[in-house]
Order: C-alpha cells, then structure tokens, then sequence
C-alpha cells in the first residue's frame, strides 16, 4: 500500500536529488582537477573546469530553493533542535547507532509526519547546511572571479586561501555524503528510506511510536514508520 | 677670499647631498650618464642600477666610437652578450644551451637570423630570474621582454588595446586575462630543452595539464632553483607557485593530500565495517 508523506513534498524529492546528482559530479570534476586525473578527450582538465563551474552555479540554485523551502514551505520545522532533547537524545541515537541497532532494538526516533530527523541528524545537517555548504558555495562563487580576491591574506595569497576552503569544505561535504548514504540503509529495510526519499511513499500504515519524544509534542498518537519486522506484525 | 669660502660652500652644499646619497646605496654612476640621463636617452639610472650589470661601466659593452661625439659606434659594431656570457665561466647557467635554444627557435627561424640576445634582455635593466625570490615578480619581469613586441604600444590606450587584442588571441584558455597577467608566456610557447626555443605559434602547449599539474612547466621551466629549495622546506608541491597564487592541480600539500585520502578511507572502511557488523547480527538473531 503506498502512503505519501507530507513531509517529502514532489519539490523536496526533486530538490534532494538534483542536489545529489549535482554534488557527485562537483566531486568528480573536483577531484579530477585536484589530482590532475588522466580522462580520455574531450574529457580533460578544460572539460572538468567548465562542468564544475556549471555545476556549481545550478547548485547554488538549488540552495536557495532549499532556503526557500524551508523558511516558506514549512521544511524548516524539521531542523529545528528542542534544547531539553537534545543531550539525552545525541546520547540515545549514540548508543543506537553503536549498540542497539546491532541487537535490533527499535530506533530512538522512527520517522514520522512530525518527524523527519533524530537529534544527531538535526545537528549534523545544521553544520552541514548552514556552515559547510554556504562556505563551499560562497568560495566556490569567489574562485569564480580569481582577480577580484586579495593578492595576500593572512600571509598567503588571497585565492590560495579562498581554494583552500573550498576543497577542505567540498571534502567534509564529501565525508558527510559517505556516511549519509550508507546511514539511509538503516530504515526498517535497508531500501526503505532511499523509496521514501525518491517516491515520497512511507510503506504501510505504521503502528504508533514506542518512544515519546519532547519534539513530537504531547498531541494524539502519531503514526510512524515501522521498525518492527513486517512479516511479524502483519501476518 | 670670503666670496671663494662661500661659493666652496654652496657648491659642497650641492653635491654632498647625492654623494651621500650614492655612498649610501652603494651606486655608482657611469660617467656617461652625465650626458645620457632619462630626458635625452632611453637609460633610467635607477632601473639600471638595479640590474644585473650596474656594477659595470658603459664602456665594457660599448667599445667602439664612444670617444667622439657624436659617438659612431653602432649596435652591430657591438661585442655580443655571448663574448662574455659563454661556457663554463658563467655557471650555473649553460650559456651554450641558451644559444642553442635561440638558434632553434621561432624568433631566429623566422624572424631575424641575426637575433640576439638583447632584442629581449634588455642589458641595462636585466634582473635574471634566478636572483628573485618572488614568482610574480619573476612572470612580470620575463613577459615585459615578450610584451615590447607582441604587445607594442607607448601610450597607456594603445597598450591596453593591445593587450586586449592578444587576451583575444589567447581566448582558448579560462580568464585569458589572468592567465597573461600571472602566467610567464614562455611556459606555453617554448619547448621542453629550453626557455629560449621560442615555438611557433601553432606549436604552443595547449594542454592545461602542461602547467597544473605536479610537475608544473611554470616551475621547471623558470623557477626551479626557488622551487628546489621550498619543495623540501614546506612539504607543498610547486610550493614557488603558492608564493603568489594557487594553481589547481599544481599547488598541493602532499600531507593534506595523504591526509585526507586517508581520512576518506577509514570512513568508507567505518561505515562498511558497521554495515557488515548490522549483517552478521541480523544473520544471529534470525538464527537464534
């Protein structure tokens, strides 16, 4: 049975995987041009240069319709951190990560309409959106227009410093998309939250959290996505 | 005797200012520059104390006709650079390299059989490479020879036209601008056994990689006495280049490199030992 979340709007989907699709290749022609990689015409350091630009503008793009989703779109509300959580709750997703999702207990935080993100995430995705990412653009827009950066700063020369940025704030981002892709396996199946990403389709009704949380608020019960094994429960 | 005193007087006045001042920066004037000072000749005495040959007199280089005036002696009348700049007795340069290199190159080929080796090192400003320290300053220096020709112009408009024209020539690379600015033109347009076996211009390197990349022609071809010495001190690849700018591809630090990849492969090896470690479970619990 599909069921929609309205959380993963047809824009949001969209936006999350033309930003992926736009990162890989940053990261591809980026490397290509650090490492100086051989690649057989017309694929050379000229091509990489031109891609890489290209892609960096329409990624720059695709951050602002992230920015406008958010602050109009209601997206914001799911990175917002609830201040009594968010100790207990880096220590509770912690521990599930690094024990209790070995031995199968329930996740911390099931993802629910109110819901997208733990406390980890929340953290890790504010660093990375709101620190690294406009770090990375902002540099990357700098390199644009190499003459117009100062020749000296701090010591070093003003675009090697600015280049620097940019490839130390592309490589974390980098790091972050490794472990980003390989934590999406670890939905109720390892392919649940890549479908629930791609189609918006959340599985099949859920039974109610296990745990109550001060960001789902006191309100009825909230429907989740079920993290206990299906052929258990609906049989 | 009073009125001899004060004429004494001022005429000390007046010249012990720029004795001093001479005494002090160590220069010491020609006496041809009496006469050939900037308003009437082409020689600025300040550039040309600065170059490679103020500790020489006029009349080192220019022999013939300079007793009589108007003076007689003609540039072909001239020794050449190479009398004195030849062999062995001028290490480390290899003055007979450079000769070969001229021999082969476009500008003797095509140009004038005759050329030498002032038509681009002018002899009275000359500053080689090898006595900067700056990579900036050196591109600034070795493009003034190229620029006089390709890029002639006295006044600042026709310069700047001219210098447009030939960013328009060069429009196969990014920001054709800045790579003129920044970039010695002998990079590109000369061949690999030498800096003076100037290409044709349908032999230019054309190849980005020619230049960023690790073994960057900017520093083998120019800079290698500076980068030799910097390699080894701060562990940055082409690090004479880092000096001044940063060349993608060409101005690395191996440690951030060897860094990085490393940090890169304990994640990808963490997040598949975590995965495998959720498999085997999984696998124990179902069995159990």
């Amino acid at each position: 049975m599909r069921r929609e979340y309205g959380a993963y709007p047809i824009w949001l989907r969209c936006w999350h995987w033309g930003n992926a699709l736009l990162f890989v290749i940053l990261l591809i022609t980026g490397l290509r041009m650090h490492y100086l990689l051989p690649g057989p015409p017309p694929l050379g350091f000229r091509a990489d240069v031109l891609i890489h630009n290209t892609a960096g503008i329409l990624l720059t793009l695709f951050y602002c319709l992230f920015l406008y989703g958010n602050l109009r779109l209601g997206n914001g509300r799911y990175y917002r951190v609830v201040a009594e959580d968010l100790a207990p709750g880096l220590i509770r997703q912690t521990s599930y990560y690094l024990w209790g999702i070995f031995v199968g207990t329930p996740h911390p935080y099931p993802h629910s309409e109110a819901r997208k993100f733990n406390p980890l995430q929340k953290l890790f995705y504010l660093a990375v959106m709101y620190l690294l990412f406009p770090i990375l653009t902002v540099t990357g827009w700098a390199l644009l227009f190499p003459d117009q950066l100062p020749d000296k700063m701090l010591g070093v020369p003003g675009i090697g410093l600015w280049a620097l940025a940019h490839t130390y704030s592309g490589y974390f981002l980098s790091l972050f998309m490794v472990v980003h892709i390989y934590l999406g396996t670890t939905g109720h199946t390892p392919g649940a939250l890549f479908r629930l990403i791609w189609s918006g389709d959340a599985g099949r009704p859920e039974t109610p959290s296990r745990v109550r949380t001060p960001d789902l608020g006191t309100g009825p019960e909230v429907t989740t996505m079920r993290r206990l094994r299906p052929d258990k429960e609906h049989t | 005797m009073r009125a001899v005193g004060s004429i004494a007087l001022l005429l000390a006045g007046a010249i012990w200012p720029a004795a001093a001042a001479m005494a002090q920066t160590g220069e010491r004037e020609p006496p041809c520059m009496e006469c050939h000072k900037p308003r009437d000749t082409t020689i600025d005495p300040a550039q040309f104390a600065r170059s490679v040959h103020a500790a020489l007199d006029c009349t080192t280089c220019h022999t013939e006709g300079v007793d009589t005036f108007p003076h007689t002696s003609t540039r072909a009348a001239m020794p050449d650079c190479i009398d004195c700049h030849s062999g062995p007795a001028s290490p480390p340069i290899d003055f007979d390299k450079i000769a070969q290199g001229v021999k082969a190159s476009v500008h003797v080929k095509m140009v004038d059989p005759a050329f030498r080796c002032a038509n681009c090192h002018s002899p009275h400003y000359f500053i080689p490479a090898s006595r900067m320290t700056d990579a900036s300053e050196a591109i600034l220096a070795a493009n003034k020879s190229c620029l006089g020709c390709h890029a002639a112009g006295d006044a600042p408009a026709a310069k700047g036209l001219a210098v447009a024209k030939l960013a328009e020539k060069h429009r196969l690379l990014f920001r054709p601008e800045l790579h003129l600015q920044r970039n010695p033109c002998v990079a590109c347009h000369t061949g690999h056994q030498s800096v003076h076996d100037i290409l044709p211009k349908s032999e230019a390197l054309r190849e980005c990689s020619g230049c960023h990349a690790q073994n960057s022609m900017l520093v083998t071809k120019l800079y290698t006495h500076l980068a030799l010495q910097e390699r080894a001190e701060r562990g940055w690849v082409n690090a004479i280049l880092f000096n001044s700018a940063y060349l993608t591809g060409a101005t690395r630090n191996k440690w951030l490199d060897w860094g990085t990849l490393g940090l890169a492969g304990l994640t990808v090896l963490g997040v598949a030992a975590h995965g495998i470690g959720r498999w085997l479970f999984a696998r124990l619990r179902r069995e159990s």
